[in-house]
């Protein structure tokens, strides 16, 4: 093995003969610094082989032959290894990107980058104090000649300023350094970092003063919150790929170095790690919230990164040998991902976020900045996920729920940014300016993404050591989704075949696991999905994104109902989410919806995540199963938390508001996949919690109770908003908040026949919403617009979307014959066991407002007035037909035969809730009150039917079909189609009479909060002046706030 | 299953009986109406010669498939609903086809005419006939939902979702009447009732004066008359339920032809003592006044 040594040796031999290169040797100078580079490199990866191969124990390098304290020595174990490969590697990879700069600069800049990739990774191997103060003082002194000769890039002052305010920084941070240096010396009698350690250095008489001068000196260097102005400053104005090594590389060293000193620190000290750290968390994502420059932004996201590891290191007291485990996943997803992003921003012209445009064109680059925003928000499979994970696990089973919650809550603030800076990659306008594509600067983006995905398979293989769970990345339904990311440059009807095929094949391969009430969710994710699908058919092209976001959904779908630990559900139901959120992302218009939707759901799954923590309390496994066994006062908690977080998919009123937005701006063949399908999700979710927990007290509330209302007033409100929307997709979208409330008040009834509504609801809902969405897509695409008014008339020239909408119309209402009554005679059955009276009551005001809106879909749209510009408008295209006239057949069986889906259901049911199934003798459903044939009922409507229409034929056979405009109309010809057809604000009186009951103040509670946080952000960023002095007073006030912290809890 | 196919002839005698005691009905009726208002009314066997006229009108147009099937929808409406209830209680022969649902039936069953009117009226392309079912929808709303708590209320009461089992239950002298063992319940029903019968206060979705005559506006000749001869039939139905649940149904026709008139007067009764209401207005008189009826009747069962 090459001594650890040479990656120092190797790096000041080349600096030095970069010195005795001629200056014009340009080319030369840049191959030996990228040589030097790549073997500094090897040797680590060389060590971080050897010791993930072998048991090796680290190795101790003693530079002068003699043990310390006589003598330096350095350690080379596994972290030192995997760091130092982190800063190696970055350097090289940076100074690829930076080639160009390089080059300008000359043999001297060459040098200076080859001596901050040696300090930084000096820090990370000396065990010595002086001698990181000496690797410091060079990682600094580079950096600072780094930033300063970077002044090309924007000519403005800025850099030299933000290089000389840093200098100014450094010089207070090593003064502290030093001299506490010099005062722990002076108490222990070494420098050597584990020598200090053993002999106790904050117990001994001035030990104390000396570790914190010499601990606020690294966490400086660490830039906490507020005293960091300084470090903003050096990533606006940098060039980005220095700004990789200073993010990725300096932070790693810097917080390793802040690792050691907590050795010597001690338990003491490590609440204050996690002060500083939460603190920083918190403070540094509200702040990167309103900015708009992208390399601020990741200078933001970059401190906030900082801070939660320094977390992680300040809660070692508990996290114990998973310490490593977690900081690493969360150090490397940040390094990685963070580098990545900026190599990215050397490609990007504007500075300004929506800039970030230009990557649209192409597909590879998307797909980068998706792999890192993912892997820093800790989205599976990436190693922050794990990380986060255990982490949360552990916090929650010593019960620092308050931690918990801050971490998730800013968590949630940089999934935020960093979603909506996605929505703008997506969606905003493209700039003029291109992305540069130099190979060089593309070939660092594209390591950083191997190495996410890389390091996204160790973490999986790590887990799966550490604590027994699959690899996430091996995960069949997973796999395939991603296969579509190596497919996509295949024609769409090609991959939809595919896409189709392979969700046929898993149904297949897993139907005989599913029980009966899984079964329905099954048959509905992955049947239902691929009949969905067939309305995909009609894209032409290639459709790029399309399918791994969808199959992301339904890999994640499918994944969920196999699941039977804690992990697995949560995995499941994090990549549904993603995948669907990227679906949803898609519509033309969907950029604040797609974004809204993400938020939500994220908030919702991080709900879950403190859910199942809380229930784990701390086991390393847990079972969905094991949720029964929680006991008082814990129980509650648990559900409390998962029930908000399923309710969140299923918009619950208060947390709906993302829906109508997502569902009606998705493209046609993506809103009966998100409606239709995605929701049941949460209802499954809900059913899960239900059926294993059953009802708990809160304080008193039976919280089931609770859910009661919340159904019903979300059907209420739902239903009530879809009257008054203009927009069909919209209104679809309303009526589906409504219809999951109706979902939700039969589980929460729980009763054999409410749980019984309730799924006849998940499988009615699915085929008439996927039907009705489907329908109006094919109208909308045909037409140009989705607003109702505009339309009319379009019976006679698109059938069979009309046959589709007034066959989904009728089920909706619960009109018998069709399939929709059954739901509302089991409600009513279920409803006379139960002891809730009041909110029923709700449900019947909701239950007849369905007919004016669904009336109003079908009148607007197919009946009326036809107008002139829609004259040759086409019935839609056969594929998005064919799936509504299938579901139209499905409809009239379950009509018929209702016993088909539902008897396995209702004899399931009976090992939960054992009285009041029904009773299904021959055609007839027998209720413990009522009595229901579907049958007779068909065949009795159908020949009273048939006998008075027959009978209309025959009196009124010789009537003829007449135009449009010829109609009584007091003598007078109407003057246009567009002023005959009543169609806007149909329902004008209602809203007189109950539009007081749709005022928006859940979007007004909503976005008082995102303003609120908004305007947090904003004026702290105040603080921030950008004057040198300043910065320097923040730095003092940071050192005496946590002298006052830390001093005063000594004893 | 073994059907009883003597159900059918049996089913269409008690069509034939409703359909002809309707159309007297609601003429009679029509002239008590006349008569308050000291006018000398329809003869009794009007809505006869109208339905003869009608059929016979010789022009015949239509809109389109929708505005076709309308007038069939709507008496296939008022045709179920009458055939889905027991009209006698106790006679096996009148007992119709109500093996096929319950109460739930019944109640749901009404809109299946409702709706299939509307889209036959939208077709029509008569912004009166829309304007019309904007209105009616609305108003039903409202006016449901009193309704739909008396029911709920009559079910937890009996224990059951059958009508011919709230007959029984209801039999042995008037005091065993729902009227009187669960008032409340009831009052809010007839209040129900009252928006339901396209009579003032509440008729304002066919509104002869501003938009003539509503939803039919565009209807004639036979489709006329197939409507007629669901107004014939139609509240000759609603009140059968009203009747069975409320007022111990009937065990014989005399009994029947009393109740129903009487039920049937109390909404002409009514209707010619107030003026009409505007739909919001309508909408927040059954919210505030046969609403809290209807929530007290369910608490207090």
């Amino acid at each position: 093995m090459v001594s650890p040594l040479y990656i120092i040796a190797v790096a000041l031999v080349a600096a030095f003969l970069l010195g005795l290169l001629k200056e014009e040797r340009r080319g030369l100078a840049y191959s030996v610094t990228l040589v030097t580079l790549a073997l500094m490199s090897w040797i680590s990866a060389n060590w971080l082989w050897l010791f993930i191969s072998t048991d090796a124990v680290p190795v101790e390098i003693y530079t002068a032959g003699t043990a310390p304290p006589f003598a330096i020595n350095l350690r080379m174990g596994l972290v030192e290894a995997a760091l130092t490969l982190l800063i190696n590697l970055t350097g090289l990879i940076s100074g690829l990107a930076m080639k160009d700069s390089l080059l300008r600069q000359g043999r001297r800049a060459m040098a200076v980058w080859l001596v901050a990739v040696m300090a930084l990774s000096g820090i990370v191997l000396t065990r010595d104090m002086f001698n990181m103060f000496v690797f410091f003082e060079l990682a600094v002194i580079a950096t600072a000649g780094l930033v300063l000769i970077s002044e090309h890039i924007r000519n403005d002052g800025l850099t030299l300023a933000a290089g000389f305010k840093y200098m100014i920084t450094s010089q207070f941070i090593s003064t502290f350094l030093l001299i506490g240096i010099i005062f722990a010396y002076h108490a222990t009698g070494t420098l050597n970092i584990d020598g200090m350690a053993n002999t106790s250095l904050v117990l001994l008489n001035g030990g104390s003063i000396a570790f914190f001068l010499m601990f606020i000196a690294i966490i400086a260097e660490l830039k906490p919150f507020p005293a960091n102005g300084w470090a903003l400053d050096i990533y606006e104005s940098a060039d980005p790929a220095f700004s990789a090594l200073f993010s990725a590389a300096t932070g790693a060293a810097a917080l390793y170095a802040a690792d050691k000193l907590l050795l010597i620190g001690g338990a003491e000290w490590l609440p204050i790690a996690t002060g500083i750290g939460i603190v920083t968390f918190v403070a540094a994502n509200l702040l990167a919230l309103p900015q708009t420059h992208d390399r601020r932004l990741l200078g933001y996201s970059s401190i906030a990164q900082t801070g939660l590891i320094l977390v992680v290191l300040g809660q070692r007291d508990i996290l114990g040998e998973h310490t490593l485990f977690i900081a690493g996943g969360l150090l490397l997803s940040h390094a990685v991902a963070k580098a990545g992003l900026f190599w990215l921003s050397g490609l990007v012209a504007g500075r300004e976020l929506n800039a970030w445009a230009a990557l649209r064109s192409h597909p590879l680059l998307v797909f980068a900045f998706v792999t890192f925003i993912c892997m820093l928000t800790g989205l599976p499979p990436f190693p922050g996920f794990y990380a986060k994970w255990e982490l949360i696990h552990l916090l929650a089973g010593e019960g620092r729920i308050a931690l918990l919650g801050l971490i998730l809550f800013s968590a949630l603030i940089e999934a935020g940014y960093l979603f909506r800076w996605f929505g703008y990659v997506m969606k905003r306008e493209s700039p003029a300016e291109p992305v540069d594509t130099a190979p060089h600067k593309t070939a660092a983006v594209l390591v950083a993404v191997i190495a996410a995905w890389g390091l996204s398979f160790l973490w999986g293989e790590l887990a799966g050591a550490l604590f027994g769970r699959g690899n996430i990345l091996l995960a069949l339904p997973l796999l395939f989704a991603l296969s579509f990311l190596l497919l996509d440059p295949l024609p769409a009807w090609l991959k939809n075949t595919l896409a189709i095929a392979g969700m046929v094949a898993w149904f297949y391969l897993t139907y005989t696991e599913y029980d009966p009430l899984r079964m329905i969710f099954a048959a509905i994710f992955l049947i239902g999905g691929a009949l969905t699908l067939l309305a995909s058919y009609h894209a032409h092209g290639k459709r790029i994104g399309f399918y791994p976001s969808a199959m992301l959904m339904y890999a994640g779908l499918a994944m969920l109902i196999r699941a039977t630990s804690t992990f697995d559900f949560f995995v499941a139901w994090e990549l549904l989410t993603v995948g669907s959120y990227f679906l949803i992302l898609r519509g033309k218009h969907s950029e604040p919806h797609a974004l809204s939707y993400i938020l939500f759901s994220l908030g919702g799954a991080f709900m879950i995540l403190a859910g199942f923590a809380l229930a784990a309390q701390g086991a390393p496994h847990f079972s969905l199963a094991s949720l029964q066994e929680l006991a008082q006062p814990l129980a509650p908690w648990v559900f409390l938390l998962l029930a908000i977080g399923f309710m969140t998919k299923t918009a619950a009123i208060g947390l709906h508001i993302w829906l109508p937005g997502a569902h009606a701006e998705a493209e046609t063949d993506v809103s009966p996949m998100v409606s239709g399908i995605l929701l049941k999700a949460g209802l499954y979710g809900l059913i899960m919690l239900l059926l294993t927990m059953g009802r708990q007290n809160f304080y008193g509330v039976d919280l089931v109770n609770a859910m009661l209302w919340i159904g019903a007033i979300t059907a209420l409100i739902g239903n009530l908003l879809a009257i008054f929307q203009e927009d069909a997709k919209r209104l679809l979208a309303y009526s589906s908040i409504g219809q999951m409330g109706y979902a939700m008040f039969g589980l929460a009834l729980m009763n054999h026949l409410g749980w019984l509504m309730a799924l006849m609801f998940v499988i009615n809902h699915y085929v008439y919403k996927s039907m009705l969405f489907l329908a109006v897509g094919g109208v909308a695409k045909r037409t140009g617009t989705r607003e109702m008014y505009r339309m009319g008339g379009l019976i006679t020239l698109m059938p069979l979307s009309f046959i589709a909408t007034l066959i989904g119309i009728i089920a909706v209402s619960g009109v018998p014959p069709l399939s929709g009554f059954g739901g509302r005679w089991i409600f009513y059955n279920a409803i006379l066991t139960s002891e809730a009276r009041l909110p029923m009551i709700i449900l019947f005001l909701a239950g007849p407002i369905a007919f004016l809106y669904l009336f109003r879909l079908i009148y607007t749209i197919f009946l009326g007035q036809l107008k002139d510009e829609f004259r040759r408008v086409k019935e839609a295209p056969f594929w998005i037909i064919l799936p509504q006239m299938i579901y139209v057949a499905i409809l009239l069986v379950v009509a018929v035969v209702p016993g088909l889906v539902l008897r396995h259901v209702d004899a399931y049911l009976d090992q939960f809730f054992p009285n009041g199934g029904l009773s299904w003798d021959g055609m007839i459903i027998t209720s413990d009150f009522g009595y229901w044939n579907p049958i007779a009922i068909m065949i009795i409507v159908g020949v009273i039917f048939m006998t008075l229409f027959s009978w209309l034929l025959f009196v009124n056979r010789r009537a003829q079909k007449v135009k449009q405009f010829n109609i009584v109309f007091s003598a007078e010809r109407p003057f246009r189609p567009e002023t005959t057809h009543f169609a806007w604000n149909f329902f004008a009186p209602y809203r007189k009479a109950l539009g007081f009951l749709t005022l928006p103040l859940v979007t007004l509670f909503w976005s008082t909060m995102t303003d609120f946080l908004h305007t947090a952000g904003d004026l702290t960023r105040r603080f921030y002046t950008g004057n040198g002095q300043t910065y320097a007073y923040h730095l003092l006030g940071f050192v005496i706030i946590v002298y006052l912290f830390g001093m005063g809890i000594q004893p | 299953m073994t059907f009883d196919w003597m159900k059918i002839p049996y089913a269409l005698l008690t069509l034939f009986i409703v359909f002809n005691f309707g159309l007297l009905l609601t003429a009679f009726i029509a002239k008590i109406g006349a008569r308050a208002g000291r006018r000398h009314g329809i003869p009794i066997w009007q809505n006869y010669i109208d339905l003869i006229k009608n059929y016979g009108q010789r022009s015949s147009i239509t809109h389109g498939v929708m505005f076709y099937l309308g007038p069939v929808f709507r008496l296939t409406g008022g045709v179920g609903l009458l055939l889905f209830v027991p009209t006698i209680y106790g006679s096996e022969m009148f007992s119709n086809l109500s093996f096929a649902g319950d109460l739930i039936l019944a109640l749901y069953f009404v809109f299946f005419g409702t709706l299939g009117m509307a889209l036959g009226a939208g077709e029509s392309g008569h912004p009166h006939a829309a304007i019309g079912i904007t209105r009616g929808l609305a108003q039903v709303t409202a006016a449901e939902l009193p309704l739909a708590l008396a029911v709920f209320a009559v079910a937890l009461q009996y224990q059951t979702l059958s009508v011919t089992e709230i007959v029984a239950a209801q039999q042995g002298g008037m005091m065993n009447w729902t009227m009187f063992t669960n008032p409340l319940a009831v009052a809010a029903a007839m209040l129900a009732f009252l928006g339901s019968m396209m009579r003032p206060p509440f008729d304002v979705v066919l509104a002869p004066q501003e938009i003539p005559i509503g939803p039919p506006t565009e209807y004639h000749s036979a489709y006329l008359a197939l409507m007629q001869t669901n107004r014939a039939i139609f509240p000759i139905a609603k009140i059968v339920i009203y009747m069975n649940l409320f007022f111990g149904g009937a065990t014989s026709w005399p009994e029947f032809a009393v109740k129903v008139f009487l039920i049937y007067l109390f909404s002409a009764f009514v209707g010619v003592c107030f003026p009409r209401f505007r739909v919001e207005q309508s909408i927040r008189w059954f919210l505030i006044w046969a609403v809290p009826l209807g929530v007290l009747s369910i608490l207090w069962v």
